[in-house]
């Protein structure tokens, strides 16, 4: 099954082309400040490297984040238009998630740590990766770095766009820097969509792990 | 041709289908207003939230109101400049991601210009050149609409737009979000000479306006009646208010007329659904031999029907955007892309 992934929670484009579990493209256009302008252009480019054209995939991957507020408010409206004007089917991506995936290979348990961007608040998640498949472990962190440091035990690999920044403080076994990537996204939406599993288009939703309150309107994402 | 339109640069998540320009076949407007009420005015996070989740059942409801199917559609126009950048960006993806899967053209328009519109979807017969008062909670303009898609500016608020004084009275008298439609009502059985605020720049010599002074009489004004241990005179108030408001932006909009020697005003945005305001026009235009036009109530406020009407005209103009279409949370109606002057 071929799956587009795309990801814009750290602005950054990342988009990725999966056909089951074989990656076929997988790009990241670096965060600027034009970025979410970007987005629907650089989907085309990925399929255009992957020969293919978006009638051509079977499935659309959308990572949710946590993350910058408007940069997953931005991929999530396009996975969701993709899919509705398409007809195919969409499946919803943590972002954190998909990049405890891409650290499938380094052992278990995997601790996926995306930066809030502000007060030195960070969103985690715990997961177990086994035999290509994912699967996370009690609820999602909001917090500082040390609060999460405590819950980790020392056999964990951090993975993150700051991951051996923040190995330094806590004991875990191992630290690989990535950014959220297509591919994991659309390997991830693949599985899913092989087993039948998709989420309802219009209903999309961000994930954005943190409720907005008039307290945070100077500290927004 | 079928134009889907989409409109997301403030707090309304809207979809239109409207044919050659004219033809409403559907206008889905799903307000926030009751999401933003205990905040006084329009919280922009929420309002980008509220867009995020809201855009595809607004587009599908759109096309399901009009009868149509998305092969149907064959150009898609959006907002993409003139509003809150969050809300804006929701809408732009929308609207690329549809051109880029449908293959249909892709027309962005200016926020403002898409107002003009509204006034001619529902009266065909405006003439052009006129003079187009744009007037709401985020904009007060005087603009000169030499030919559709080519504007002169004329003058515009040095400081609060005149739907924005409106709900910050509103608000200071503790009488809710918006302030429009509740001073319009309060004004009703007010005595419109019980205080004479000021009129700002009136008598100056130029197309302008300032409203922040006028909020701060009125506030004034309040205070020392409780200090007075008056009754508060509020529906007084609220008639002396809106007589300042209005007096100002009809005198400024007939005198831009004058200038331009047009013989025709157009008011758009959402104060011009104020009862007032219409009436007072209606009685200047008349003595001046000025023909004046107001749009229905329901293409006052944002609608996504004037945007694809101003969509489709700069696609008659043979414009076109890509999907690297801007967002501009700021510009100039007449500079807004370099072209149609």
């Amino acid at each position: 099954m071929k799956v587009l992934g795309i990801d814009t929670s750290g602005y950054a484009n990342a988009i990725g082309v999966a056909d089951g579990d074989r990656v076929l493209a997988d790009r990241v256009y670096a965060a600027r400040s034009d970025s979410l302008k970007q987005i629907v252009a650089n989907i085309d480019s990925v399929l255009r490297e992957a020969g293919l054209s978006l009638e051509e995939i079977q499935g659309i991957g959308v990572g949710l984040g946590p993350g910058s507020w408007t940069g997953i408010r931005v991929g999530v409206t396009v996975g969701k238009m993709l899919a509705f004007s398409t007809g195919k089917q969409v499946c919803g991506v943590p972002t954190l998630e998909a990049l405890a995936f891409s650290a499938r290979d380094a052992g278990s348990p995997v601790c996926a740590v995306i930066d809030a961007g502000a007060g030195g608040i960070i969103y985690a998640g715990r997961y177990n990766v086994a035999q290509g498949k994912i699967a996370r472990m009690g609820d999602y962190y909001v917090g500082d770095i040390q609060g999460l440091a405590a819950s980790l035990s020392q056999r964990t690999v951090l993975v993150g766009a700051r991951a051996s920044e923040y190995k330094r403080e806590m004991s875990a076994s191992q630290a690989k820097d990535e950014v959220p990537r297509g591919a994991d996204v659309a390997l991830l939406a693949a599985q899913r969509l092989e087993r039948n599993e998709s989420d309802d288009a219009l209903a999309l939703a961000p994930l954005y792990l943190k409720e907005w309150t008039a307290k945070a309107l100077s500290v927004q994402g | 041709m079928l134009v889907l339109g989409i409109e997301t640069s403030c707090d309304e998540t809207s979809a239109a289908l409207v044919a050659d320009g004219k033809e409403i076949l559907s206008n889905v407007i799903a307000t926030q207003l009751d999401l933003h009420r205990k905040y006084g005015g329009v919280v922009p996070e929420i309002a980008a939230r509220r867009h995020a989740e809201l855009i595809g059942y607004v587009v599908k409801e759109a096309l399901d109101a009009g009868g149509k199917a998305l092969s149907d559609v064959e150009a898609i126009a959006v907002t993409a400049r003139q509003g809150l950048i969050g809300s804006l960006l929701v809408g732009v993806a929308a609207a690329k991601s549809l051109s880029y899967a449908l293959h249909l053209p892709l027309i962005g328009v200016h926020h403002i210009e898409a107002h003009i519109f509204a006034n001619l979807l529902s009266n065909p017969q405006i003439p052009v050149p006129h003079v187009c008062l744009t007037v709401s909670g985020g904009h007060t303009l005087l603009v000169y609409v030499r030919d559709y898609c080519q504007y002169e500016l004329l003058g515009g608020t040095l400081d609060d737009a005149a739907g924005e004084a409106f709900d910050k009275i509103a608000k200071f008298l503790g009488l809710g979000f918006p302030g429009g439609p509740v001073i319009d009502r309060l004004a009703t059985n007010g005595n419109r000479e019980a205080f004479r605020f000021p009129r700002p720049m009136l008598k100056a010599n130029n197309l302008d306006f300032s409203f922040s002074g006028l909020k701060t009489a009125i506030i004034n004004t309040f205070k020392q009646s409780i200090a007075r241990g008056e009754e508060l005179p509020l529906e007084d108030i609220a008639a002396s208010f809106q007589e300042a408001v209005v007096e100002v932006l009809v005198a400024k909009t007939v005198r831009a007329a004058r200038r331009k020697q047009a013989s025709t005003i157009s008011v758009t945005g959402g104060v011009s659904a104020n009862r007032r305001l219409r009436e007072v026009f209606t009685e200047a235009c008349r003595r001046e031999g000025i023909q004046v036009f107001f749009p229905p109530l329901s293409l006052c406020t944002d609608n996504a029907a004037m945007i694809a009407a101003a969509g489709y005209a700069r696609m008659q103009k043979g414009w076109r955007d890509d999907l690297n279409l801007d967002v501009i949370p700021s510009i100039p109606l007449e500079v807004q892309d370099g072209r149609g002057n």
